[in-house]
């Protein structure tokens, strides 16, 4: 008996079986496309079957009283959110088609997650009259993806709230925020694990009003922007990374990797007193001369002890370019630091491509404005 | 007759556990951690072994413990006794004698790390960067080893790691591409390199001779290949072999068939390989660009190959398998001699070497598919076939046996 339900599988397995003909001949005999298609059709004359054989699941169109006592016939489905969610991610999705691709793509995103939902929520509530039943069989299937997706969107918030208050702050503000902030949230951790009849709604209605203290700041520290140096830093282009800029004060270039960077160096370049020279682990005192491995990313960390801000410049040699047509471009190999505060500390890393022995102009390291003092930068 | 499955299986246990008793007895194990030859490995040593006693007596007490619980109150059907919780005196007391045992091997390890790195009396430093799949050393010509051991220009070489007996050396550990590790088992514990860092190992030899290591942590395709030497020389060995190791180019006499080898050299080799004081007809010098070949952007410096025992990342012997345990099993008084004797024509192994010049890929992979450069943006990992023929190995073999 071909049901209501079993004439869509069929039809759509049909479609399937035609268009992997199709395929099959359009592609000159193309495989992959028609054999998914044709396991498309499968599969869907398959649940046809299925559909058939219950028929659909449907009591007796004769039996009257299995009608009235039926658990579908009893419950409907009650007021739903997800309506309303679609309505909205709609809009991000209209929005997004006019303005930016990262919108539309957010939007259908929540399209697909609120469609999901709706119809989860439309076949659970139809499962039986027992809503408890109901809310589990709901909860069994859309916990899994729920969970994991609203834990990670919570942990988002959270950085990225936490990362934009930490852009705002001066120097000197972040550790002590970042530690008090630790403290706090050890101290209250302690405090629920020592009183264990702490209600969980009281514990839930603290973290969530923290929470949301928490993503309000954010909101707002975003809003207000970074901090003065981080602006100025990013007016005159420091992130790019352009050897030898013309920034005129310390920026955090390259902050993410720079306590890593720092932790392990080739060697410590030092300006004190006017005088340059360097600590290089297993030599003793300060030396005049450094050795770099050839080709190996070296990192070379720069103290400045002078009053003024310094920036230090490692000349490495130049690169002869072949740009074809007899054409030749030569650039001076250089890294530098931007200019760093007194007693400030910045790590540069540079891989020398050739040994120093190849070159004509001496390797070495020196501070612009500090004249008479260098290192000598030896590559083997 | 057939045995009960009881049986089988106490017989296959016994089986390896014999076994592994006997892997102790092995005769020839240069990477034996119980035989230090220097200082750092004594230290150690001097903590795994009471350290090792204590584990093994707790793990004799837990065996039996075990094995006489497993028996003696096995399921024969009888009655579940009564079940107690809590003996608190037997708990505290199986509590603190642990955590007397850990605090004992604690305070003695602790003692021993902090030992371990120091690194204030350090009497020469080498840079060691490791690279998929062998070892560059370079020793830099500043500080005490210019001044205190005649290192007036740096030294680069590889596979071989050449140090004064009784010099308390301290190592740069840093890797150009992924993580290695560098660990001599009879000098010293394992240092990783880490590209962008530099980590400190000390190394100490106190008897002269050769000391075989291997990279301990897993770095691709050909890890089991990168091997590594340290060779421990008396101070006037060491000498001696700075000395040559500093000693100028000399090119090999016009129409030998050396001569010709440092033709092809050229041609094919020194795009990536160095030798110091090469020049071409012009008279500039020669400098290799390995940074444009090779993924790491390095290749061994083949100045003085010859001086060394062992090549492509100390994976097989430059020496015959009689030489080199002429040289392996020197006394300590006659080994720097035969050491520093370097390679020679009857001694050279030419079967190896001339196997990898044929096709270094197929003896020892390096993914130096010249039809999967695209991958690696047109480098190689390794040595690609170069496609020499018989003739050009026998000129190139010539040249390299006089690279001393």
């Amino acid at each position: 008996m071909i049901t209501t339900s079993s004439k869509l599988f069929y039809g759509l397995g049909a479609g399937a079986l035609v268009a992997s003909i199709v395929w099959f001949i359009a592609n000159d005999g193309g495989s992959i496309g028609s054999v998914a298609l044709l396991f498309a059709a499968l599969s869907l004359v398959f649940l046809g079957a299925i559909a058939s054989f219950t028929r659909d699941g449907h009591v007796l169109s004769t039996d009257t009283a299995s009608h009235a006592s039926s658990g579908a016939a009893q419950r409907g489905v009650s007021n739903s959110i997800w309506p309303l969610g679609t309505a909205i991610a709609m809009g991000f999705v209209v929005v997004g088609l006019i303005s930016s691709p990262g919108i539309f793509k957010v939007g259908i995103g929540l399209l697909i997650a609120m469609l999901g939902e709706w119809m989860i929520q439309n076949w659970s509530e139809r499962g039986s009259s027992d809503a408890a039943y109901n809310a589990k069989i709901r909860n069994y299937v859309v916990h899994p993806l729920e969970l994991p997706v609203g834990g990670a969107l919570l942990l988002a918030v959270i950085v990225l709230s936490f990362s934009r208050i930490m852009l705002s702050l001066s120097h000197q503000a972040g550790p002590l925020v970042f530690a008090v902030a630790g403290a706090v949230i050890l101290a209250f951790g302690t405090l629920v694990g020592f009183r264990r009849s702490a209600s969980p709604r009281v514990i839930g209605a603290i973290c969530g009003v923290a929470l949301t203290a928490l993503a309000g700041v954010g909101v707002a520290t975003a809003l207000d922007g970074e901090r003065a140096e981080l602006t100025k830093a990013a007016e005159e282009d420091h992130f790019a990374h352009r050897p030898c800029g013309e920034e005129e004060e310390e920026a955090d270039e390259d902050a993410s990797r720079s306590v890593s960077a720092k932790s392990s160096v080739q060697a410590t370049v030092i300006l004190e007193d006017g005088v340059l020279y360097a600590e290089v682990d297993g030599f003793e005192g300060a030396q005049q001369s450094i050795t770099l491995q050839r080709s190996n990313p070296s990192t070379i960390l720069f103290i400045n002890r002078d009053a003024e801000p310094h920036r230090m410049v490692v000349k490495y040699g130049k690169v002869v370019e072949d740009l074809g047509g007899g054409v030749e471009r030569e650039t001076e190999l250089e890294a530098c630091t931007s200019k760093v505060e007194e007693d400030g500390q910045q790590a540069v890393t540079l891989t020398v491509p050739k040994p120093s022995y190849a070159s004509e102009e001496p390797f070495e390291i020196t501070v612009p404005g500090v004249e008479g003092t260098k290192i000598d930068l030896v590559v083997p | 007759m057939n045995k009960s499955p009881r049986r089988r299986i106490m017989a296959a246990v016994g089986l390896l556990a014999g076994l592994a008793f006997l892997a102790g007895c092995a005769k020839d194990a240069p990477q034996d951690t119980w035989q230090p030859a220097g200082p750092n490995a004594e230290q150690i040593d001097n903590l795994q072994q009471p350290v090792f006693l204590v584990a093994g007596i707790v793990g004799v007490i837990v065996f039996v413990a075990v094995a006489f619980a497993v028996i003696r109150f096995r399921d024969r059907g009888q009655a579940i006794p009564e079940q107690t919780h809590g003996k608190p005196a037997l708990e505290v007391t199986l509590t603190i004698i642990p955590v007397l045992i850990l605090i004992g091997v604690a305070i003695p390890t602790a003692g021993t790390i902090f030992d371990l790195a120091k690194t204030d009396d350090t009497e020469m430093v080498i840079n060691v960067t490791g690279q998929q799949w062998w070892w560059e050393y370079d020793y830099p010509s500043t500080g005490s080893n210019a001044e205190a051991y005649g290192v007036a220009e740096p030294i680069v070489t590889s596979g071989q790691l050449v140090i004064p007996e009784n010099t308390k050396v301290l190592l740069r550990v840093t890797s150009r591409d992924v993580i290695h590790s560098y660990w001599i088992p009879k000098l010293n514990g394992k240092k990783d390199g880490v590209p962008g860092r530099v980590h400190l190992l000390r190394l100490e030899g106190s008897k002269p001779g050769i000391y075989a290591g291997q990279c301990t942590e897993f770095c691709g395709l050909s890890h089991a290949y990168m091997r590594m030497e340290t060779v421990v020389l008396t101070r006037a060995d060491f000498d001696a072999w700075v000395a040559n190791q500093l000693k100028s180019y000399e090119s090999p006499a016009e129409g030998t068939l050396a001569a010709e080898g440092e033709s092809l050299f050229i041609q094919q080799c020194s795009r990536c390989h160095q030798v110091n004081g090469l020049t071409n007809a012009d008279g500039a010098p020669i400098i290799a660009a390995p940074e444009q070949y090779v993924v790491s952007g390095a290749a061994p410096n083949l100045t003085h190959l010859m001086t060394r025992n062992t090549f492509a990342g100390a994976a097989w012997d430059l020496l015959t398998e009689e030489c080199r345990d002429d040289v392996w099993n020197a006394t300590a008084e006659d080994f720097g001699g035969k050491y520093l004797a370097g390679v020679s024509a009857e001694c050279l192994n030419q079967k190896d070497l001339r196997e990898w010049l044929r096709n270094a890929p197929e003896k020892k992979p390096m993914y130096a598919d010249p039809t999967k450069l695209q991958e690696t943006n047109g480098k190689y990992r390794g040595m690609p076939a170069l496609g020499l023929t018989e003739d050009q190995i026998d000129a190139l073999v010539a040249y390299l046996l006089e690279r001393k």
